[in-house]
């Protein structure tokens, strides 16, 4: 059965930069979804930054795509980190399948798995109820408005997100949706944890990013996860037409860092 | 030897003539896509120059003569002379060239934000030397005085490059906060401070060591920390604090605070009069520049240029 895993994993070639650093550490992690996922893309792209970065520091990092249907018999030891985007179901297997492993959610939104206040779920993509939330704002301020939230837009200029979008686009001809973001941000908040903290250990990993994390999600703010396991972050507004509107928290409706006025902000009633 | 000391004043005295600094102050203004010229002595603005789209980074020559602009939307550097104020050339310089630093040898190392490298080009010919891999959205140049050090800062990789001159070779990666957007080096080039604006940080640097020896976070959740500068005496640090609204000014030795100045909006660029008696900051949002008498850290005047101002020099 597993013989079959591997046989289906998609492990990219090496990246080897010119000014490697002597003998590589060889970093790996494990996406479980589909292939035509655009948070797939988003994690390529996550994977590629993270080994520029890690050309100058001596490591290198591949990546195994396993279906959702494979998770059942998959040995998580290899993996420093588990990437998903699936369904809820599937996430919660995850996270019991590899206790004391990060487990990093880029596609359910499901506020049932936020409040469930897992050891090592840990959900990039924004809730439904931030999504909700940021909407309610917006009205406040503009009623009657038909608009959309996301986690992100492939117009965002701000906080150097015209840089990654210009990335993103000239790498894979699509625009930068919610779901690759979040691929993108899982990879690169581990790959800053790992390079900051020189963590080789996926449980202190786990740890450092429940607990510690400073991350530049090209948000603007420094990124960190909620007792909930949900990622801190801006939403953004977008027209019926998906034309990029504003930011959420909204001005005049709330304050502009106060990000937990976006989802349950605790675990705790 | 009367007559030779005689022909070397006049030598020096047309030299002088030929590139004298005309005590001007010029900002890059990145959305109204021109270049205020300020009078150094009476502080207003005496002309409004264009040389090209998104003017950002700014520079002059070594001896004096020539101006430096980014035009990033243009891929180019645009040369003006300081002397008419006439543009004389314009060069292509890769992709998206934001920040660049010029050499006390006259080449100029330019950041090239879309290509995660460093370049290094001749501004007399326009030839590019050198390119060097960096990581990704590099920003930050910083040259050594002596020359023989460059600091390119590259955002998204959090890190320091370290780049030798002449051999254009990277000695050492140093990883600092989240994105990390300026640097500057001591006088004698044994240490060098660098800012990041996610994670609110100034860092002191062992430039020997290639070690972070001290760290100030900035209270300010606001500040978001963008250029820097050493006072004169190397006694005291400029922070830019970008949408903190004003200046911050440490004790360059522990990174103590000292001082909060306010300023205009989004504050990115400084720039320190050769003197070292006035700080220049760009306030982006404003539209103003503040000029900032370092004597006592106080705003003597804030001047109306253009939109979203972001570099500024001073032909001192």
């Amino acid at each position: 059965m597993v013989k079959t895993f591997w046989a289906t994993a998609l492990t990219l070639p090496l990246f080897l930069g010119a000014a490697g650093a002597g003998a590589e550490t060889a970093l790996r992690l494990a996406f479980i979804g589909a292939e035509a996922d655009s948070a797939y893309n988003g994690v390529l792209q996550g994977v590629k930054e993270a080994n520029l970065q890690g050309r100058f520091l001596g490591w290198n990092y591949s990546l195994s795509r396993f279906a959702a249907t494979e998770l059942e018999g998959l040995d998580p030891s290899p993996f420093m980190a588990l990437i998903v985007a699936a369904d809820a179901e599937t996430l919660r297997q995850a996270g019991h399948r590899f206790p004391g492993r990060a487990v990093l959610n880029v596609g359910a939104g499901d506020d049932a798995l936020r409040r469930a206040c897992s050891q090592n779920l840990l959900h990039v993509i924004p809730s439904d109820r931030m999504l909700e939330d940021a909407k309610g704002q917006w009205r406040q301020k503009s009623p009657g408005a038909e608009i959309r939230a996301s986690g992100w837009h492939p117009d965002f200029v701000k906080f150097a997100a015209r840089d990654l979008n210009k990335r993103f686009k000239k790498a894979f001809s699509q625009p930068m949706d919610q779901r690759a973001w979040a691929g993108w941000a899982a990879v690169k908040m581990v790959s800053d944890s790992i390079a900051r903290k020189n963590l080789r250990d996926p449980a202190a990993l786990l740890r450092h990013l429940k607990t510690d994390l400073s991350f530049d999600g090209q948000k603007g703010l420094d990124l960190n996860f909620r007792d909930t396991g949900q990622l801190r972050q801006l939403i953004l507004i977008a027209s019926a037409a998906g034309e990029l509107l504003g930011e959420a928290p909204v001005k005049g409706v709330a304050r502009l860092d106060d990000v937990d006025s976006l989802g349950r902000p605790s675990c705790k009633p | 030897m009367k007559h030779l000391v005689s022909a070397v004043l006049l030598l020096w005295g047309c030299l002088q003539l030929a590139h004298g600094a005309s005590n001007r102050i010029f900002v890059t203004n990145e959305r109204s896509n021109d270049i205020s010229i300020i009078n150094g002595a009476s502080l207003e603005v005496e002309k409004t120059i264009a040389v090209g789209n998104r003017p950002r980074g700014i520079g002059i020559s070594p001896d004096g003569a020539e101006l430096y602009v980014a035009i990033s939307e243009d891929n180019a550097i645009a040369v003006v002379s300081l002397e008419t104020l006439e543009l004389l050339r314009t060069f292509e310089a890769g992709s998206d060239p934001e920040t660049f630093a010029v050499h006390p040898n006259g080449n100029i190392y330019i950041s090239n934000e879309d290509d995660a490298k460093a370049s290094v080009f001749d501004p007399v010919t326009g030839r590019q030397l050198a390119e060097i891999p960096v990581g990704l959205e590099p920003e930050g140049v910083a040259i050594s005085p002596d020359g023989k050090q460059v600091i390119i800062t590259s955002e998204s990789t959090n890190m320091l490059h370290v780049i030798r001159v002449p051999e254009h070779d990277i000695v050492a990666n140093i990883l600092v906060g989240a994105r990390p957007r300026a640097a500057v080096f001591n006088n004698s080039g044994a240490l060098a401070y660098s800012t990041s604006e996610i994670s609110g940080e100034v860092k002191k640097i062992d430039m020997e060591k290639h070690a972070i020896v001290a760290t100030k976070k900035i209270a300010d959740e606001k500040a978001k920390p963008k250029d820097v500068l050493l006072s004169k005496d190397e006694s005291k640090l400029y922070v830019a604090g970008g949408r903190a609204n004003q200046i911050i000014v440490l004790k360059a030795d522990t990174l103590e605070l000292l001082k909060k100045v306010p300023v205009g909006k989004r504050v990115w660029g400084l720039a320190m009069s050769k003197d070292g008696k006035r700080v220049f900051t760009t306030n982006g949002v404003s539209g103003t520049v503040s000029v900032i008498a370092t004597e006592n850290d106080q705003v003597i005047k804030t001047i109306e240029v253009g939109k979203f101002p972001w570099g500024v020099v001073i032909d001192d």
